[in-house]
């Protein structure tokens, strides 16, 4: 579906991502999706909440492996390596310079951690609730990660 | 008859091609021909999706000398 943005930009389609594990592995389809949707000129809208909210901190905390595939762990950093694949933060920034990416962190989620925005890395452009990400993402496709 | 700029993302892997593509595209103007070179066996999907996105036209994919190349005529900036 095309559609004008906020800012009146034509876009291809909408790609809204609710971001909700916590795991380091998980986090690399959220890089590799919004790079992908937003060099084909695709909004992108990130809703940050569950453990994801951990790797968006300030102090950029190392996000754990999980315990069921650590022994894939060597083969995955080998692997990533020898593709050169990025870190994630690295995809979702470039992902940000290369169109209208957006990550908003869950108002309900920051509460309950006591995280507030000073407290987030300044990638986070907003907090905001369900009920406006989701009139936001009507219309496009949906992800839960 | 506008510039050819050629995109080198050998080596590089999904999204990488297609990321450095829109980069390059950013930078183009309507007329212009994008040559984008890779070696990741999934650009020859994502090209076509990005064009057809974008509504741009891919004039050809070839393999040449261990490479993907991939001709893009831009026709929508």
């Amino acid at each position: 579906m095309q559609f004008n943005n906020a800012i009146g930009e034509w876009m291809a389609g909408k790609l809204s991502i609710i971001m909700y594990s916590g795991t380091a592995d998980k986090f690399i389809p959220l890089g590799v999706l919004a790079q992908a949707a937003a060099a084909t000129n695709m909004q992108v809208r990130v809703f940050v909440t569950g453990f994801a909210l951990l790797g968006f901190t300030k102090q950029h905390n190392e996000l754990p492996f999980p315990e069921e595939f650590k022994s894939f762990a060597p083969m995955l950093m080998e692997g990533m390596k020898r593709t050169n694949t990025k870190p994630w933060f690295d995809m979702l920034s470039e992902a940000k310079t290369l169109g209208d990416v957006k990550v908003y962190v869950c108002s309900l989620m920051a509460s309950v951690m006591n995280i507030k925005k000073e407290d987030m890395d300044p990638i986070v452009d907003d907090i905001v609730g369900a009920a406006s990400f989701l009139s936001d993402a009507e219309g496009g496709q949906t992800l839960f990660i | 008859m506008g510039d050819k700029i050629v995109i080198d993302a050998r080596g590089s892997s999904c999204p990488g091609p297609i990321v450095e593509l829109a980069k390059a595209y950013r930078n183009s103007k309507v007329g212009d021909t994008l040559e984008l070179w890779a070696t990741d066996a999934g650009v020859r999907a994502d090209v076509q999706a990005w064009a057809q996105k974008t509504k741009n036209q891919i004039d050809s994919i070839t393999e040449q000398e261990g490479k993907i190349v991939v001709v893009i005529k831009i026709l929508n900036r």
